[in-house]
């Protein structure tokens, strides 16, 4: 009986033996995958948090394939200071929850000092306070919200915020003498931002702004386009969260065969794609951008190694040229401060013309990009300045 | 006043489609006893199917629809095969079933998600439409479709019910399942029908949903609501109350929102449902 005991405890620790020896050489070989290129040293973990799932998805994995691909070229050239980049995903499916648990994971568990994100203002309004209290740095190339603007000293953008999209569309708007504005807006801190900047300053000029709003889950709005069509507006305001809610608002629009001077939020502009597949509805629109110079070289070089590595075009490409610049402003960062998210953090708000694919980045003190939007008109199934 | 007349269309056409969803779903119900969930994520493989087959393939329009309502009905009927039937077989309880239906509605809208990423795309093509005018109102082509399909569809039903020896297998089955077993009828095999037949009906929404407003992987659960709350406050299990309550919701939805904000929709459908679930639990027309 002791004997038998005895070989099973053998047999048993032997087995936890190779189990283990297994598990620490496929972990190795795994691990040496993902280092791979040049830098070679300890990986500096950094986190991601974008919609990775639905509707939003349209930013949130074109932000993680730059990220991927900046990444990627970081560390082929030697990483920071000779330690790779090591990027963990997470899925904010751009709503405040997910981004909040997406943020306790990379904060608490994985112990990161900084993290991309998110890629809705959703996301990175309910992300915010966690990065607080874990002093990280979270900085986003694609949250625009006016809400966002001072909201934190960890915080930083590489976008400007929407208050002055919505100013100068306003302004726009006004010159074209239209004065009875109707607005339908998805339920979103993004969309109700861009709103708000839009309303503020278009009443200030004297017009007027009614709005119907619907929640994302929401996908039939004929009735609400049909309320807002009674009123007999010079225009009509489309303020959504992705380019899908617009589509649809888009469709039905034309099924309910009502065709209103329009005014859009910058994601139904910014997006050769959106703008190719809508042109017939989009005809005549005008919406605001990010402008970025084509002449700038690294742009040009990213435009084609995205392509290279993904086989595709950049999409929204003035927000994932921010993304793309804002790794690159991390790890300028890590190197002038140390990976510290809170000397990083103070760090960000001393960044002054820093020459990047999307052109000069100042941030101020509020921790947005000082810079401005310009308008653009959808013509001939282009969107133009 | 004058926005009246396209309200009425615009309530005519959401209770259309909460009708096709709430056929197919109290089809199976009838049968099953049990809140078959997956039904919602039918009504995305039968847009999604129409969108490879013709969009992507360049199969003829009405092919694709067809080969795409069938596969629809044909994935319904592997679910009962695979995940229901053994459940069945085992005596699980209704929570377990409602538990297996919402692992598969979350496997199936994973998998078309992977497949076809979550971006939204719409079927139709271009904006060659018919647009018809009744006055103030505006109804188009496709509208018009969905109207009918979900009349036609119901007016089938209750022929197939009625006037057929699987109809009649049908609703003995839905009266007591033993003594259908016990006077001879294979239950699981009519179940299993029930399944292709009440899917079909879900992949047939899904597709016209798909030419009316678009597809998306996500768009079963909200479909599917609509349509068990349509199914619920008509009465669980009728195939009139079905199409009946979701008219009802969706004159209700449409009309509540005329003097108040539209944000309120959604809110306006649920409290339905909890009026009538709290005043009315089995509907306005009981089995």
């Amino acid at each position: 009986m002791i004997m038998n005991t005895l070989l099973k405890w053998i047999v048993g620790i032997v087995i936890v033996v190779l189990i283990a020896w297994g598990g620490y050489v496929l972990y190795q070989k795994y691990s040496g995958s993902i280092d791979g290129g040049v830098a070679t040293g300890e990986p500096i973990k950094i986190g991601f948090i974008g919609a990775l799932t639905g509707d939003a998805a349209a930013y949130g994995e074109g932000a993680r394939n730059t990220v991927a691909l900046a990444v990627d070229e970081i560390n082929k050239s030697g990483g920071v200071d000779g330690r790779p980049l090591e990027v963990v995903y997470e899925d904010g499916k751009c709503n405040g929850k997910d981004a909040a648990n997406a943020a306790q994971k990379l904060v608490n568990v994985d112990k990161v000092m900084v993290i991309f994100g998110g890629s809705c203002s959703g996301e990175t309004l309910s992300a915010i306070p966690i990065v607080e209290v874990g002093k990280v740095v979270l900085v986003s190339g694609t949250a625009t919200s006016p809400d966002l603007t001072g909201k934190s000293k960890f915080f930083f953008r590489t976008y400007p915020s929407d208050a002055k999209q919505g100013e100068i569309v306003a302004d726009a708007a006004n010159a074209k003498g239209w004065k009875k504005v109707v607005a339908i807006q998805e339920q979103t801190d993004y969309a109700l931002g861009y709103y708000k900047a839009f309303e503020n300053r278009f009443k200030q000029l004297g017009g007027t702004v009614t709005k119907e709003e619907f929640a994302t889950s929401v996908t039939d709005v004929r009735s609400l386009l049909t309320k807002l069509k009674n009123q007999k507006p010079d225009a009509l305001l489309i303020s959504v969260q992705t380019p899908a809610a617009g589509e649809r608002i888009l469709k039905q629009l034309q099924d309910l065969k009502w065709k209103p001077a329009l005014i859009v939020i910058d994601i139904l502009v910014n997006d050769t794609a959106t703008v190719e597949r809508n042109k017939e509805y989009l005809e005549g629109a005008i919406g605001a951008d990010f402008a970025l110079d084509q002449n700038n070289q690294k742009l040009q070089n990213f435009l084609a190694a995205y392509k290279a590595m993904f086989n595709a075009d950049v999409p929204f490409t003035s927000y994932n040229t921010a993304v793309y610049d804002s790794v690159y402003v991390i790890k300028d960062g890590i190197m002038a401060v140390g990976l510290d998210g809170e000397k990083i953090a103070d760090w960000s708000r001393t960044i002054k013309d820093w020459a990047g694919a999307s052109g000069m980045i100042t941030i101020d003190a509020n921790g947005d990009r000082a810079s401005a939007h310009s308008v653009k008109v959808v013509k001939d199934g282009k969107a133009q300045f | 006043m004058e926005i009246v007349p396209q309200l009425i269309v615009n309530s005519i056409i959401a209770g259309s489609i909460y009708s096709l969803v709430a056929l197919g779903f109290n089809l199976i119900y009838d049968v099953t006893k049990f809140f078959n969930l997956a039904h919602g994520v039918l009504a995305a493989v039968g847009g999604y199917a129409v969108f490879f087959f013709y969009k992507t393939f360049g199969l003829p329009l009405i092919l694709s629809v067809v080969i795409a309502v069938l596969l629809t009905g044909l994935i319904g009927f592997i679910l009962d095969k695979l995940v229901f039937l053994p459940l069945r077989l085992r005596k699980a309880s209704d929570m377990v079933l409602i538990v297996a239906s919402l692992g598969a509605f979350t496997a199936i809208q994973a998998i078309i998600a992977i497949l076809f990423t979550s971006q939204f795309q719409t079927l139709s093509q271009g904006s060659g439409q018919n647009i018809y005018e009744f006055g103030n109102a505006v109804f188009t082509q496709t509208q018009f479709i969905i109207l009918a399909s979900a009349l036609i569809i119901m007016v089938g039903l209750v022929w197939l019910l009625k006037s057929t020896m699987l109809g009649k297998a049908i609703q003995a089955i839905s009266d007591d399942e033993e003594v259908a077993k016990i006077v001879g009828i294979n239950t699981n095999k009519i179940i299993s029908y029930v399944f292709f037949i009440g899917s079909a009906i879900a992949g047939l929404a899904g597709v016209l949903v798909g030419f009316d407003t678009g597809i998306e992987p996500t768009m079963g659960m909200g479909l599917l609501l609509k349509g068990v709350i349509g199914s619920i406050i008509g009465g669980v299990g009728n195939i009139y109350g079905g199409v009946l309550g979701s008219f009802l919701l969706g004159f209700v939805e449409n009309f509540g929102i005329w003097k108040i904000s539209g944000e309120w929709k959604d809110a306006i459908a649920f409290i339905l449902l909890i009026l009538f679930l709290l005043f009315k639990p089995k509907g306005i027309l009981r089995k």
